[in-house]
């Protein structure tokens, strides 16, 4: 009788499974309740992106007007009229929500406003102290400043709220561009910076083009970051290799790898990850622009939303070719989806097998040297990681230098002329040069503009320590080229997610051109899907 | 029965009727508020698409399309593994434990409470000291162990794809031990002292007498705690996206990881949620069927 | 409990079978512990050793992660989640077992049903649920589902089943009506098994991960987990602070635990007695 019984489960589970593998479809999720999901690579461009409902939806598709549901159905029922051409610059602006600066001065009293971020600790600490100066420098608009548990929580509870409980500011990582323009809830910062007449000469330009689509500046960046090279600088010594020249180009990359390995300064040359929001898919979005390639095709969605990524092409193949040559040649490692976000950069403080190199993002600096600075590694200080560019590839437009930028923007909220104005007012105050100048030295993020690093404490911060600098150097030395811009995407974290798969699959022996191929195909899939649910 | 005593009769049941509402009134409006109403809701929820302003409906289709999906399908399995390597394991596991501690010896409190104490950690808690402590560049474990067992440092236990299942249950196991200790510990207690004397007295052996009596005695208890562990093991969340984050590559997205998961195709759809999330409904319904009709009338209910 | 039989050296190997398995157990917790009293920069050196002993590591997690505000608004939303569910539980377990109804299994089989619906196939719906009601941001909002469950209403009735029906007509015949017999006689016999489920249901709602985050948009209503969450997935996420931070958390139910140890399992052990 017992033995019967502890049998039981395990034969039903069993059974489970039996029945459970009988009916796979072959199909991924993304398509449930699609009937046609599009022939991605066969025609691509007959697929609508922005125009009228009605005409999007594939042959027995319907949409019933009484099954629209939330989120956002308070929004203005400003669907997008046909799409426009992304040439009539102004028309596009004159169809969205207008800013009028003025509406904060008529204002009867101080104006609340509520500001969602992501920033963490440190990071957080310094937002709330430049908040607060603000709050007691004027008396004009108080702000409310709200940590919402890092940028996916934050994302969520916007996305899911009605516009009532959406806060008048909000900070949103770069991938949510089309996303923050697809909620049609947000105020361009374009139209409030054309109301104050504000001046955007000083900004880096690279910073500005991030958040600009079809010619229209969506958000103000906030706090800019770009992936750099972290090395060591006694194990390059050891090497024969110069810490003060690291290498900046693919194939200086590959060659130093091999001279690390060969020397016996480490066994493993570089650290590599399949992070998406790292090696797996930010940094391919970084190589594609070094490389003077896009990523999605509409200039990057820039012109006009994107319709498919072009990353199966020759250049990504290419690209993720190098990666797999970097591990079987190169002496790379490859250290899985770094779920702990630091495990590339942890490699290198293995007492067993280290790397001496790892590509991470130039916002842990402050962390990194800490860290691995503190006795973690035998024989390193902090003064002894070095920094340097990320290495591109040397036939890119700026000789694989430059970067795209990631970090985070700013979104005003349409919620009323005298909260978008407050709203205007803040980022003003956050986006002056002596505050940028100030935020960037407490926290490791680039500075968005250039007469920012002429103020102290910045600057100092610089002067002292170049290590600091290089990240905002390479921001600069990005080409003036469309393709420097990275790609905007509605699904773009669900992207990334799909070409880290195809990274990881890659650094573990697969073939590049399968791998991109079946990534693309997702890849095109959710842009497809995302479009008919967002059109 | 007299018209006088049926007419009392029927008055009393109104009154008792009327005293039942009054009783279930709390928890039903709690129940069908936030479990039947939702439920009821997301079914319809399921068979739409959505974006970031609304939705559209596309049918039924969606849950055969879902179901049949690479990704749920690969969920389900990942999940029925997951399920049959933490439940036994951890009902074995805490039955072991509790059956060591159940004797008066001397400092056997302070055995019992530290056995129990892990139902003190949360599941946020107990997978950020898993997480730590698997590091495989830097963490005691892989440092101390690594020539033993290679996979604890290239790449890791929670990175090798054929271990990070594993090392996500054994997380889970010891987060579980403690409430399958208190629970097994609770049902060892109710057993009758004068069935183990007479087991003893007919010269049944230790191990005799744990399979003759204990086991027999305590089946309503493990029914009750592999119903829970069961449900827990089908709806973990917190640890497979504090640990793995789904990963590597599908090897630990759960379905109901699927659901909720960050980057995942479901990711800003609540339409496709619902879907995933109703056929995990499905699943569980036709498990707990098949575990109360198989089950339940083989568990020796005392008398 | 079982016949005291064992022999010095069975006894012995008993012992060293425990401390082994106590060592197992309570080892990942001494790591952290150990972890979450050093600096930050010397988290993974030697992680085994308390070397360079601070306290700070624990300070900046309290004040990063808010977590003084978050304790106690777990506490406040799990001492409203026990108490009510107590007495939702009871009561309506007691209407399952003495009061008589039209449709009474058929409701005890719904209501028994609600155990198996995914919390997470609901959650969307309840946050719009909760979002339309105005109550985002409050304790309301996140304690309200949580009121009432299947879970306790099954626990209870298992118990009051083994009150002999007789009672209930001795009294009844003594003039004691529904609400008399249940505060004087039902509830008291069934104490330890209340006690068991009061105390899981305490421990579900401070361990509660996905609700909190999404009923709470303003950080004066964050709850102990959202404070953990906070800490390791903000852009500024450090794995010290992290850690540091679930002993903080952990540490106020470590101490209930203590207390309530001996009432939990005689509550489980009255529960299950005859099934």
């Amino acid at each position: 009788m017992r033995r019967r019984r502890s049998i039981a489960l395990p034969l039903v589970v069993l059974a489970g499974l039996v029945s459970v593998a009988g009916c796979r479809s072959g199909e991924s999720i993304a398509n449930a309740g699609i009937d046609r999901p599009p022939a991605a690579s066969a025609a691509p461009t007959t697929v609508p992106t922005s125009s009228a409902p009605g005409e999007t939806l594939p042959p027995g598709e319907t949409l019933p007007p009484g099954e629209t549901l939330p989120p956002g159905d308070t929004l203005p029922a400003e669907t997008t009229t046909t799409a426009p051409p992304p040439t009539t610059i102004p028309t596009k602006l004159d169809e969205l929500p207008t800013c009028d600066v003025t509406a904060l001065d008529s204002a009867s009293g101080p104006v609340d406003i509520t500001f969602w971020h992501g920033l963490s600790n440190e990071l957080g600490t310094a937002l709330t102290t430049l908040t607060n100066e603000y709050n007691q420098s004027q008396s004009k608009v108080h702000v409310d400043l709200q940590f919402q548990g890092g940028y996916e929580d934050n994302i969520n509870k916007y996305l899911q709220s009605n516009q009532d409980n959406r806060p008048d500011l909000v900070q949103m990582p770069e991938y949510m561009v089309q996303q923050m323009i697809d909620t049609q809830s947000i105020v361009p910062t374009q139209a409030c910076a054309e109301s104050a007449g504000y001046d955007t000469a000083p900004f880096l330009p690279q910073a500005l083009g991030a958040y600009a689509t079809e010619g229209v500046q969506w958000s103000m960046p906030f706090n800019v970051s770009a992936p750099v090279l972290f090395f060591l600088k006694p194990r390059f010594e050891a090497a024969g290799l110069d810490p003060a020249h690291p290498p900046t180009t693919l194939q200086e990359l590959l060659d130093a790898g091999k001279q690390i390995v060969a020397s016996g300064a480490s066994p493993y040359s570089i650290s590599l990850d399949s992070d998406f929001d790292g090696g797996g898919g930010w940094y391919v979005e970084q190589w594609l622009a070094k490389g003077g390639n896009f990523y999605a095709d509409n200039d990057n969605g820039r012109a006009a939303p994107a319709t498919k990524v072009l990353y199966d092409g020759p250049a990504g193949v290419q690209l993720l070719t190098y990666l797999k040559q970097l591990v079987t040649e190169g002496g790379g490692v490859y250290v899985g989806p770094n779920a702990s976000g630091q495990d590339s950069l942890l490699k290198l403080a293995d007492k067993d097998a280290p790397a001496s190199m790892t590509i991470s993002t130039s916002a842990s600096l402050g962390i990194v040297l800490s860290v691995l600075g503190n006795g973690l590694i035998e024989g390193i200080t902090a003064d002894q990681v070095g920094v340097g560019p990320m290495p591109g590839p040397a036939e890119g437009p700026a000789g694989g230098a430059g970067a795209v930028v990631g970090g985070a923007s700013l979104y005003i909220v349409d919620k009323g002329d005298e909260k978008a104005a407050a709203a205007w007012d803040f980022i003003e105050f956050l986006e002056n040069a002596q505050n940028q100048s100030t935020f960037a030295a407490a926290t490791g993020y680039i500075p968005v503009r250039q007469d920012a690093i002429e103020l102290d404490p910045i600057k100092s911060v610089y002067v002292n320590d170049p290590r600091f600098k290089v990240a905002y150097d390479q921001l600069l030395a990005s080409a003036d080229v469309a393709t420097s811009n990275g790609p905007v995407i509605g699904p773009l974290q669900q992207v990334r997610k799909v070409t880290a798969d195809a990274v990881a699959d890659v650094l573990t022996g697969g073939d590049p051109q399968t791998a991109l191929t079946r990534a693309a195909q997702q890849a095109n899939d959710l842009i497809y899907n995302y479009s008919l649910q967002n059109s | 029965m007299t018209a006088r005593r049926s007419a009392a009769l029927r008055r009393r049941t109104w009154r008792e009727s009327g005293l039942a509402l009054v009783m279930l009134g709390p928890s039903a409006v709690i129940l069908v508020g936030f479990v039947f109403y939702p439920l009821i809701k997301a079914v319809f929820l399921g068979r739409q698409r959505c974006g970031v302003r609304g939705c559209r409906t596309t049918g039924w289709d969606q849950y055969i399309d879902a179901f049949r999906s690479n990704e749920f399908q690969d969920a389900l399995i990942v999940t029925l593994k997951y399920a049959l390597i933490t439940v036994p394991i951890g009902l074995a596991l805490g039955v072991a434990l509790a059956v060591l501690a159940d004797k008066y010896l001397r400092g056997m409190s302070i055995f019992r409470t530290i056995f129990s104490s892990t139902v003190a950690t949360s599941v946020a808690v107990a997978s950020v000291m898993w997480f730590f402590l698997l590091d495989p560049n830097v963490g005691f474990v892989s440092d101390a162990l690594h020539s033993w067992f290679p996979v604890l440092k290239t790449p890791g236990l929670l990175q090798d794809e054929n271990t990070a299942l594993w090392a996500v249950s054994m997380s889970s196991i010891w987060a579980n031990l403690g409430f399958t200790f208190i629970v097994v510990t609770a049902g060892l207690q109710s057993v009758p002292k004068d069935l183990y004397e007479s087991a003893y007295v007919d010269g049944a052996g230790g191990f005799m007498r744990f399979t003759n009596v204990t086991l027999p005695m305590i089946s309503p208890t493990l029914l009750f705690a592999s119903v829970v562990l069961l449900s827990r093991a089908f709806q973990s969340f917190g640890d497979i996206e504090l640990l793995t984050g789904g990963g590597p590559k599908s090897n630990t997205t759960t379905v109901t990881y699927l659901a909720f998961g960050k980057g995942l195709p479901t990711a800003g759809d609540d339409g496709l949620r619902s879907t995933v999330s109703i056929l995990l409904f499905f699943v569980l319904l036709i498990l707990a069927l098949v575990q109360f009709r198989g089950l339940e009338k083989r568990v020796h209910y005392g008398n | 409990m079982a016949i005291d039989n064992v022999s010095g050296a069975r006894k012995f190997g008993r012992y060293v079978l425990l401390i082994v398995m106590a060592f197992i157990v309570l080892f990942p917790i001494y790591v952290i512990v150990i972890g979450a009293l050093k600096p930050g920069d010397q988290l993974r050196n030697q992680p085994l050793l308390p070397n360079h002993v601070t306290l700070d590591t624990l300070r900046a997690a309290w004040r990063n992660g808010h977590l003084g505000r978050a304790l106690a608004n777990s506490a406040v939303v799990a001492v409203l989640v026990t108490v009510a569910q107590v007495v939702t539980s009871v009561l309506a377990a007691y209407a399952f077992v003495f009061v008589r109804f039209p449709g009474r299994n058929i409701v005890f089989v719904l209501f028994l049903a609600t155990l198996l619906v995914p919390l997470e196939a609901t959650l969307a719906i309840n946050r719009r649920t909760i979002e339309d009601l105005g109550w985002l941001n409050s304790y309301q909002g996140l304690a309200v589902p949580f009121l009432a469950t299947a879970f306790g209403i099954f626990l209870i009735r298992q118990v009051f089943l083994q009150i002999p029906k007789e009672m209930r007509e001795a009294a009844s015949m003594d003039g004691l009506g529904h609400f008399g017999f249940m505060r004087e006689v039902a509830v008291p016999l069934s104490r330890p098994t209340i006690g068991a489920l009061a105390l899981f249901a305490f421990l579900t709602s401070w361990n509660q991960y996905l609700w909190p985050v999404l009923v709470t948009t303003d950080e004066g209503y964050n709850t102990v987990q959202t404070g953990i969450k906070a800490l390791k997935q903000g852009a500024g996420s450090n794995p010290s602070l992290v850690i540091a931070g679930t002993v903080i958390v952990a540490l106020p139910i470590f101490v209930v635990l203590i207390i309530f140890q001996r009432q939990l399992v005689r509550g489980l052990t009255a529960g299950a007695v005859k099934g």
